[in-house]
């Protein structure tokens, strides 16, 4: 009996762990048959990653090929939040340590220790947590989110030798930008640093990611496209801890191409030399100087002051330096060059010259007198007086009776205000035909050179004013347009280029910066062609004219600092007042209660073939003739090789005549 | 000894439990040496390495068990009971802290785990305290006396706290009770004041056990990520299909995305690197282990030896299928390795012995012809 009872207690068992094992297999048909694919997908998702790889950025170089900027490593840590420890207190010392190599908080709640690492939060002094930077950041729990750039190479060591304890955190080295001129190319150059929010849609939807460096002023920017390169990507597998094992695929990638500007460093070094003591002779706080080849529109040199050092940006600026920058009344991070707008003054006088010859209202023999001063008459009340409009020439004993060559080599106002104008019964060449000419030459629009920021200046007509002023136009407009004032708005640039187009007999060249751009095995993918943007509506006999006149006004006019230079120079001087009013909101003027004036000369050499133009500015730099003359001798005189003067006595502020002598727009 | 006991050695039963050894030190190799940095270190660093000489341990255990006659082993059950209790009370009062769990006594060599010790002692205890050839199985007196026996180790194993040890050494108890022939109405009664104090055990449980009970039955319940174990082993078992990623080519496991893979997780490595037949053929040599065992009980000389084999049998069961349904996550998690297979020296050594054991009673058995009973005829 106990024997049949015990045979079904094992009948029993059996079938227990038959049921058991039964269950077991059914279930792992089910797993590995039946939903294989579905875990199979699971485990590629655990351990495949899609790696972007950046390309390295184009070098750039100077037109004879000096290196100006090259790419110098640079870490950076980033935390892949799915790499982090699952158990919260062993996150909790990754992070830790992390934060303490890098001297960062790693909850809000911490108050930020100090440290010098530069985080790119340029919002505000506030320094965000680690914890923080990941909550708002992480885009999915494989992509890396980089907590620190520009991280000390001696924590970023010990975060690598540490790596096995801190799994999920990676240190990458990227490169930086490094400036090797620094301030003497930052405003051709730019600089790079991070998407902005607004733009960032924009950026991603050309295929960068947000934390990606992009080129954000100069020809970094402008030629972002050609700098960045094709990024690559790699196909990874990596291990539980999100450690690389092995790359599966990878597609290289493209590295930018690389860039010769059609800058001379060297000029540049020549050109900013003399700029700022021209600056500071002058005490002119803001300053321009460009130089340029009228046969092409390449730029050879373009220095605007002050300046900034763009290294600065590199890896993130920080948070002071950038403030400082920011709010310098000077604007330093302004290319005044091509974004200041100012009266051009009399270097205008050669659109205005131009357009009565060629639209002849006059011709090399029309003799105008300049009494030194002349009353514009109203144009309502032509016969009274008291309504008349002071029209002043530079010199008040007038010019006498002058044509147009001596009008442009003496800078004669009344001259050319009353070719403009008309008085009497001489017609004029009136505003709509004087704004024609301008725009012919290049004015009123940007010139296309391709940097960011460009500035298209104002020609002004009768329709602009009764928009903007609710008035109509005067002939007392005219006069002054003329001769480059009232409201007529220049960048240095635009009067570059129209001078350069006087050089070189009536071609409108685009200016241009990049001379040659090679791809990465260096073949040459861009080389510079010059760019018509029109050519002059002047006749070579007219344009000769002009050119006669900015000669003489080297040979023995206003531009008396070429007075017997050993290279055959022309160009025009101008000396535009402006109105500008200081802290209290009061308009500034000198003792004498005038306007303050910005000191221009655009002139070219050799007169007759012409190999450079050039432009000189100074803010409030006062007479174009006493100021900006000498720096555009120290110019030429560099480029063309010359030996300095023998050290005579420097003409300094007392030594040279006075305003009232000298006065010469 | 007599020379010709050996004419009876259960060949088969020995060659399933050394295919089941040779797999697993295989799996401990695949799941924690073949892709560990190759870092110079001392052999006895190697897992594979320990787990292979703890096998060669444990084997010559088993021919030394087999060599002795099983009879005289349960003689001395009194003194071997005594001895694993002890052995449990040294390790509460010096046992070294590891895991959580004081279950380990260091020795010079390697940790002599106490429990796993006790269960192959408790088998013995129990075959002879439920055998009916000592006490008679009509009256109540062998089951309380079973009864007493289990609880002290029982509560030592689960205070350690070592609930899996502590789960098997309840089954076993359970299924050498019914395998002995206790009567059914005192298995009802038994059966009746076990699901009353079920709350109360309930009650008394760990909340991590608790935890991993509630979560393997509402698996929502468990927002933290704590079943990432669980997750990782269902996606290690699934993505095997057929055949596998090939033997040290499973991603989950060589990539490290399965934890404590050499040890409760090792059926998932093994899942994913051979497929859904190497699982199958381990799962199918389980079953053949175990019915190969219960051949032996019915084959027994004596109760005592019968008794031994099921309690065996019993063991393994439980334990391999608590083990793989936790891998194919059909049971909840509990920390039991895979007999035979899973890394551990302890357990593999006493396994081998208890398994040794058996070997005894095969080699001592009764001409075929006279079974002690009429199973499967």
């Amino acid at each position: 009996m106990r024997s049949g009872s015990l045979w079904l207690r094992y009948a029993l068992f059996q079938a227990v762990v038959f049921i058991a094992f039964g269950a077991i297999l059914f279930r792992l048909w089910n797993l590995q048959i039946v939903s294989s694919a579905q875990y199979r997908l699971s485990a590629d998702r655990n351990r495949f990653r899609l790696v972007p790889i950046d390309a390295p950025r184009g070098i750039i170089y100077d037109r004879d090929g000096r290196l100006l900027v090259r790419n110098v490593p640079s870490f950076s840590v980033s935390i892949v939040p799915g790499g982090l420890p699952q158990d919260p207190e062993e996150r909790q010392r990754v992070l830790s340590r992390v934060g303490e190599l890098l001297g960062m908080p790693v909850n809000d709640s911490e108050t930020a220790t100090t440290g010098e690492e530069t985080i790119l939060f340029l919002s505000g002094a506030h320094r965000p947590s680690i914890t923080e930077i990941l909550e708002k950041r992480a885009s999915g729990p494989y992509t890396p989110v980089r907590i620190a750039s520009n991280v000390d190479r001696q924590a970023a060591f010990i975060l690598e030798e540490e790596h096995l304890d801190l799994p999920g955190v990676l240190v990458e080295a990227d490169p930086l930008r490094h400036y090797t001129e620094g301030a003497l190319m930052a405003h051709i150059l730019g600089y790079m640093g991070r998407i902005s929010q607004e733009e960032l849609a924009d950026y991603q939807a050309r295929g960068y990611l947000p934390d990606d460096l992009v080129g954000v002023a100069g020809v970094e920017r402008s030629e972002e496209e050609a700098l960045r390169g094709t990024r690559g990507q790699k196909h990874i597998e990596v291990d539980a801890f999100e450690r690389p094992v092995r790359v599966i695929a990878s597609q290289e990638p493209v590295p930018g191409h690389n860039l010769f500007l059609t800058v001379d460093v060297e000029l540049q070094r020549a050109v900013e030399n003399a700029l700022r003591e021209g600056m500071r002779q002058a005490g002119s706080k803001v300053g321009v100087a460009i130089v340029m080849d009228p046969r092409t529109g390449e730029i050879l040199a373009m220095v605007s002051l002050p300046s900034f050092d763009n290294n600065l940006f590199s890896g993130g600026i920080s948070y002071e330096d950038f403030a400082a920058l920011n709010e310098d009344p000077r604007h330093p991070l302004v290319n005044h060059a091509i974004s200041g707008q100012y009266p051009p003054g009399s270097t205008f006088k050669i659109v205005t010259a131009s357009a009565a010859l060629e639209s002849n209202v006059i011709n090399r023999n029309t003799h105008i007198v300049c009494e030194g001063t002349y009353y514009v008459p109203n144009r309502f009340a032509p016969d009274d007086p008291t309504l008349a409009q002071p029209f002043r020439c530079w010199k008040e004993s007038g010019h006498g009776s002058i044509n147009v060559v001596t009008a442009l080599a003496q800078s004669c106002n009344i001259f050319f205000g009353k070719v403009a104008g008309g008085f009497q019964d001489f017609p004029g060449l009136g505003v709509e035909r004087l704004a024609a000419y301008a725009a012919m030459f290049g004015f009123g629009e940007p010139t296309g050179i391709g940097l960011p920021g460009e500035a298209a200046g104002l020609l002004p007509s009768d329709q602009w004013k009764r928009q903007h002023y609710g008035e109509s136009w005067y002939t007392g407009d005219t006069y002054n347009a003329a001769i480059g004032q009232g409201f007529v708005l220049a960048t240095p640039l635009q009067m570059l280029n129209a001078m350069a187009a006087i050089a070189n007999g009536g071609h409108l060249y685009r200016p241009q910066i990049i001379y040659r751009a090679e791809d990465a095995q260096g073949d040459v993918v861009h080389m510079l062609q010059p760019e018509l943007i029109r050519t002059l509506d002047i006749s070579p006999q007219n344009m000769a004219i002009v050119r006669e006149g900015l000669r003489q006004a080297a040979i023995n006019g206003t531009a008396y600092g070429f007075w017997g230079f050993p290279i055959e120079v022309a160009g025009k001087t101008g000396t535009a007042e402006y109105y500008a009013v200081d802290e209290q909101g009061n308009l500034i003027l000198d003792k004498k209660g005038r306007l303050p004036t910005h000191a221009w000369f655009a002139g070219f050499a050799p007169y007759n073939n012409p190999e450079i133009a050039l432009v000189v500015f100074l803010e409030g730099g006062g007479e174009g003739s006493q100021r900006a003359v000498p720096v555009a001798v120290e110019i030429m005189r560099y480029y063309f090789g010359l030996p300095s003067p023998a050290p005579e006595p420097t003409p300094t502020a007392t030594a040279v005549p006075t305003p009232e002598e000298m006065m010469t727009p | 000894m007599r020379l010709g006991v050996w004419r009876h050695f259960d060949i088969p039963l020995f060659l399933i439990i050394l295919v089941l050894v040779l797999v697993g030190c295989l799996m401990v190799y695949s799941a924690y040496e073949a892709s560990r940095p190759a870092v110079e270190r001392s052999l006895w660093e190697n897992v594979a390495f320990r787990q292979a000489f703890f096998a060669g341990i444990g084997l010559c255990f088993y021919l030394l068990m087999a060599a002795i006659d099983y009879r005289l082993l349960v003689r001395f059950w009194r003194w071997g009971y005594l001895a694993a209790l002890g052995l449990l009370l040294l390790t509460r009062a010096a046992g070294s802290v590891s895991f959580g769990a004081q279950s380990w006594l260091r020795f010079e060599f390697f940790n002599v785990q106490a429990s796993e010790l006790c269960k192959v002692i408790m088998i013995l205890t129990l075959a002879r305290v439920l055998s009916g050839d000592h006490y008679d199985l009509n009256g109540a007196l062998p089951l309380a006396l079973s009864i007493a026996l289990l609880v002290p180790p029982l509560i030592l194993i689960y205070l350690q706290p070592d609930f899996g040890t502590a789960l098997i050494l309840g089954a076993i108890w359970a299924g050498m009770v019914v395998l002995a022939g206790v009567r059914w109405p005192h298995l009802l009664i038994l059966g009746m004041i076990g699901a009353a104090l079920a709350p109360l055990i309930w009650f008394r449980l760990e909340p991590y056990m608790q935890q991993r009970i509630l979560h393997f039955f509402f698996p929502d319940s468990d927002p933290t990520g704590a079943s990432y174990n669980v997750n990782q082993a269902l996606i290690s078992i699934g993505s095997g299909g057929w055949w596998g990623k090939g033997l040290f080519h499973g991603t989950q496991s060589q990539l490290q995305f399965l934890r404590v893979r050499h040890t409760d997780f090792i059926f998932s490595v093994l899942a994913e690197e051979t497929g859904f037949v190497g699982a199958s053929f381990l799962v199918i040599l389980f079953i053949l282990l175990i019915l190969r065992l219960m051949r032996v009980a019915r084959l027994a000389p004596d109760h005592d030896g019968r008794l031994i084999a099921s309690g065996v049998a019993v063991m393994i069961f439980t334990q391999t299928f608590i083990n793989i349904g936790m891998n194919a996550n059909i049971l909840p998690v509990t920390g039991l390795p895979l007999p035979l297979v899973s890394y551990g020296g302890s357990a593999l050594v006493t396994l081998l012995l208890a398994l040794g054991i058996v070997q005894s009673v095969a080699m001592r058995h009764k001409p075929p012809e006279e079974p002690l009973l009429p199973l499967g005829r």
